[in-house]
C-alpha cells in the first residue's frame, strides 16, 4: 500500500497520501472520546474488578498488608448465602425464560392472527416492557399484598412477596408478565418472515391448525427460540431491581429473593466487602460469558432479523 | 329430536374446515380479551387507587369514593417528586444529548473514515457489550469514590457518556447511506467534521430519533446506577426511580401515594411511547441483532 502511494508523484496540496493522513487523524479524533469512555469505564473496570477480587478490600481500599490470593473465592465457595443467591438466580432464570417464551409466543400468535384492533393490543402488551421497573414492581407489590386485589379475586390471604415459599415464584410471574411483550415482538418479526405458501400447502393438505402449528410454525421459529432463550436467559441472570424492591432491600424472607447481583450489592454496600463482592462479580461474569459462547456456537450461524 | 336433526343438518352444510376456522377465531378473541384483562387490570387498578383516600384504598370499589387528587398533590410536593422529576429529566436530557453526539461521531468514523487499527478498536467496542454492569459495579464505584465523583451528577454522566450499543447502532445506519453525498460535500471543499455535521448527521435523522427516544427511556428508567451512586445518602440527587423506590420501601401501605408516584414515574415514557411507537419497535429489533 505504502509503495503504491509513494509511486504516485505528489500532486501538491491535498495529495493522496496527505489525504490519507488527514483522514486517519480525523478518524482518531472522532473516536477519541468514545474510546476513552469504553477504555476507562468498561475495559479497565473489567481488569480492575478481577484485580480487586484477589485482595481483601474494604471501604478505604485495599486492606493494609493484604496479599493477593484466592481467599475471596474461597469465602464464596463456603458461603451458604452466596450458594443460595446463585441457586435463586438460576432457578429464577430457568423458570422465567420458558414462561416468557410461552407467553410471548402465544401473544405473538394472537396478534398475528389479524384480529380487529391488533395494532392497539400489540402496543398494550408491550407497555409493561417500556416503562420503569420500579413503578411496575410497586404496582405489583400493591396488587399482591395480603389485602390486595389478587387475593380478593382468588379468595386467599397469601403474602406473595412476604412468604419465603412464594416470593421467588411471584417475581417470576411478575417479570414474565413484564417481559412477555418484548418477546412477543421478536416472535412477531419471526412469524412474519415465514413465507405464506408454507401455510397454503398445509391448508390444501387439510392439515388442522393445531397440527400446522406444531409441525410447521413451531419448528420454523427455531432461530427465534434460540435467540430469545439466550438473550433473555442472560438478562435473567442479571436480575436485581424487582428482588430488591419486593424484599424492601433485604433479599428476604430467608434469602428467598437474594439474586447474584443482589449479593454483590449487599457485599459491597452493606458489608463493605468489596473483595468478596468483586469475586462474586467475576463468577457471574464467567457464567454469562459461557452462555454467550453457547449462543455463538448454536445460533451464531443461523441469523435472525 | 327435532333439534338434534336440525343441528345435524346444519353441520352437513358447513364444511368442517370453515367451522374450525370460526371456532379458532372465537378462541382467539377469547384469548385476546383474557390477555387484555391481564395487562390492563393492574394499570386501571393503580389509577383508581391513586385518586382514593387512604381509608377508601382498603376497599375494592373501582370508582374512588370520595374522588380526590390529594395523593398526587402530596407525592409531588411533600414527598419531593417534583425534585426527582427534575433530576431525572436533567440526567436523561444530558445523557441523551451526549450519546447522540458521541455515538454518531464515533459511529461515522467507524463506518466511513479509514485509519490504522480501526477494525481492532471496533471489535474491542463490541467486546465491551459482553461486560455486564454487575461486574463493573464494584470497580467503577471504587474508581469514582477515589475521584470524588460519588454523590454528584458528574460521575453518573461520565460513565454514561456513550454506550457501545448506541455507537454500533449509528455505525450501522451510516453504512446504509450512499457515499455520493459525502463525495459531493468533498468536492465543495467541506472538511471531515463539516461533512459529518452538515451532511451526514441530517441524513441520519431516523436513527438519531430512535436513539434519542431509547436513550431517554433508558436513563429515565435507570434504577441500578442511581442507587449505587446516589443511594448512599445523597437525597437531593435522587432520580425518579430512586425516589419512588425510597417511597415504596418506607411507606409500604400508603397505597394512594405509591400508585400516584408510580404513575408519575411511568407517565413521560408512556407518552413518548404512544407518540413514537415505531422507533421503539425498530430499536428493539436493532438491539436484538446485536445481542
Amino acid at each position: 500500500m505504502t509503495s503504491a502511494t509513494e509511486a504516485v508523484p505528489a500532486p501538491g496540496r491535498g495529495s493522496f497520501f496527505g489525504m490519507r493522513v488527514r483522514e486517519a487523524g480525523w478518524g482518531y479524533a472522532f473516536v477519541l472520546v468514545p474510546m476513552a469512555v469504553f477504555g476507562l469505564f468498561f475495559i479497565y473496570p473489567l481488569v480492575y474488578g478481577i484485580y480487586i477480587s484477589f485482595f481483601e478490600w474494604g471501604i478505604l481500599g485495599k486492606a493494609p498488608g493484604a496479599t493477593a490470593g484466592l481467599q475471596n473465592y474461597d469465602t464464596l465457595y463456603h458461603d451458604q448465602v452466596f450458594h443460595r443467591a446463585m441457586r435463586n438466580t438460576f432457578e429464577y432464570a430457568l423458570l422465567v425464560v420458558p414462561l416468557e417464551m410461552a407467553l410471548g409466543l402465544v401473544l405473538a400468535l394472537v396478534i398475528n392472527a389479524r384480529l380487529r384492533g391488533r395494532a392497539f393490543f400489540r402496543s398494550a402488551f408491550y407497555v409493561p416492557s417500556v416503562v420503569s421497573s420500579v413503578a411496575i414492581t410497586t404496582i405489583a407489590i400493591y396488587i399482591l399484598n395480603p389485602d390486595g386485589l389478587l387475593n380478593k379475586i382468588i379468595g386467599s390471604d397469601q403474602a406473595w412477596f412476604g412468604d419465603a415459599d412464594t416470593a421467588l415464584y411471584s417475581v417470576v410471574g411478575l417479570n414474565a408478565w413484564t417481559t412477555a411483550g418484548t418477546v412477543m415482538l421478536f416472535y412477531l418479526a419471526a412469524l412474519q418472515s415465514i413465507p405464506t405458501d408454507v401455510y397454503e400447502a398445509a391448508a390444501v393438505d387439510g392439515t388442522s391448525r393445531w397440527r400446522t402449528f406444531w409441525r410447521i410454525t413451531f419448528p420454523l421459529l427455531k432461530p427465534a427460540h434460540f435467540f430469545v432463550l439466550v438473550v433473555f436467559g442472560i438478562g435473567a441472570l442479571k436480575v436485581f431491581d424487582q428482588f430488591y424492591l419486593v424484599s424492601q432491600g433485604t433479599g428476604g424472607p430467608e434469602y428467598s429473593t437474594l439474586s447474584a447481583v443482589f449479593y454483590i450489592y449487599q457485599e459491597a454496600f452493606k458489608s463493605a466487602n468489596f473483595g468478596v463482592g468483586a469475586s462474586a462479580g467475576v463468577v457471574l461474569f464467567v457464567a454469562i460469558f459461557l452462555l454467550t459462547l453457547f449462543q455463538r456456537a448454536t445460533v451464531g450461524r443461523s441469523e435472525i432479523g | 329430536m327435532t333439534l338434534q336433526t336440525s343441528v345435524a343438518t346444519a353441520e352437513t352444510f358447513v364444511p368442517p374446515r370453515a367451522r374450525s376456522a370460526v371456532a379458532g377465531r372465537v378462541l382467539l378473541y377469547v384469548l385476546l380479551v383474557a390477555f387484555a384483562l391481564l395487562f390492563f387490570t393492574p394499570f386501571v387498578w393503580s389509577i383508581s387507587t391513586s385518586f382514593k383516600t387512604l381509608p377508601d384504598s382498603a376497599f375494592f370499589n373501582l370508582i374512588p369514593d370520595p374522588f380526590t387528587t390529594e395523593a398526587w398533590r402530596s407525592v409531588w410536593n411533600d414527598y419531593d417528586f417534583k425534585r426527582y422529576a427534575l433530576n431525572s429529566l436533567f440526567l436523561a436530557v444530558v445523557v441523551t444529548l451526549l450519546n447522540l453526539f458521541l455515538a454518531s461521531l464515533g459511529g461515522y468514523a467507524f463506518a466511513r473514515l479509514r485509519f490504522p487499527g480501526r477494525e481492532v478498536l471496533f471489535v474491542l467496542i463490541l467486546g465491551t457489550l459482553m461486560i455486564p454492569d454487575q461486574l463493573r459495579l464494584i470497580p467503577v464505584f471504587v474508581m469514582l469514590t477515589n475521584w470524588h465523583l460519588i454523590g454528584n451528577f458528574t460521575g453518573y454522566i461520565l460513565i454514561n457518556l456513550v454506550t457501545a450499543v448506541n455507537l454500533f447502532f449509528m455505525r450501522q445506519y451510516f453504512l446504509t447511506i450512499p457515499r455520493d453525498f459525502e463525495e459531493a460535500a468533498k468536492l465543495d471543499g467541506a472538511g471531515y467534521f463539516k461533512t459529518f455535521w452538515r451532511v451526514m448527521l441530517p441524513l441520519a435523522g431516523p436513527a438519531i430519533a430512535a436513539l434519542a427516544i431509547l436513550q431517554f427511556q433508558g436513563t429515565w428508567n435507570d434504577f441500578f446506577w442511581p442507587l449505587i451512586l446516589f443511594g448512599q445518602g445523597s437525597e437531593h440527587l435522587y432520580t425518579m426511580q430512586l425516589g419512588l423506590a425510597q417511597l415504596t420501601l418506607t411507606y409500604q401501605t400508603l397505597w394512594p401515594q405509591l400508585m400516584a408516584g408510580s404513575l408519575i414515574a411511568i407517565a413521560p415514557i408512556l407518552l413518548i411511547f404512544l407518540v413514537f411507537q415505531r422507533f421503539f419497535v425498530s430499536g428493539v429489533t436493532a438491539a436484538g441483532i446485536k445481542g
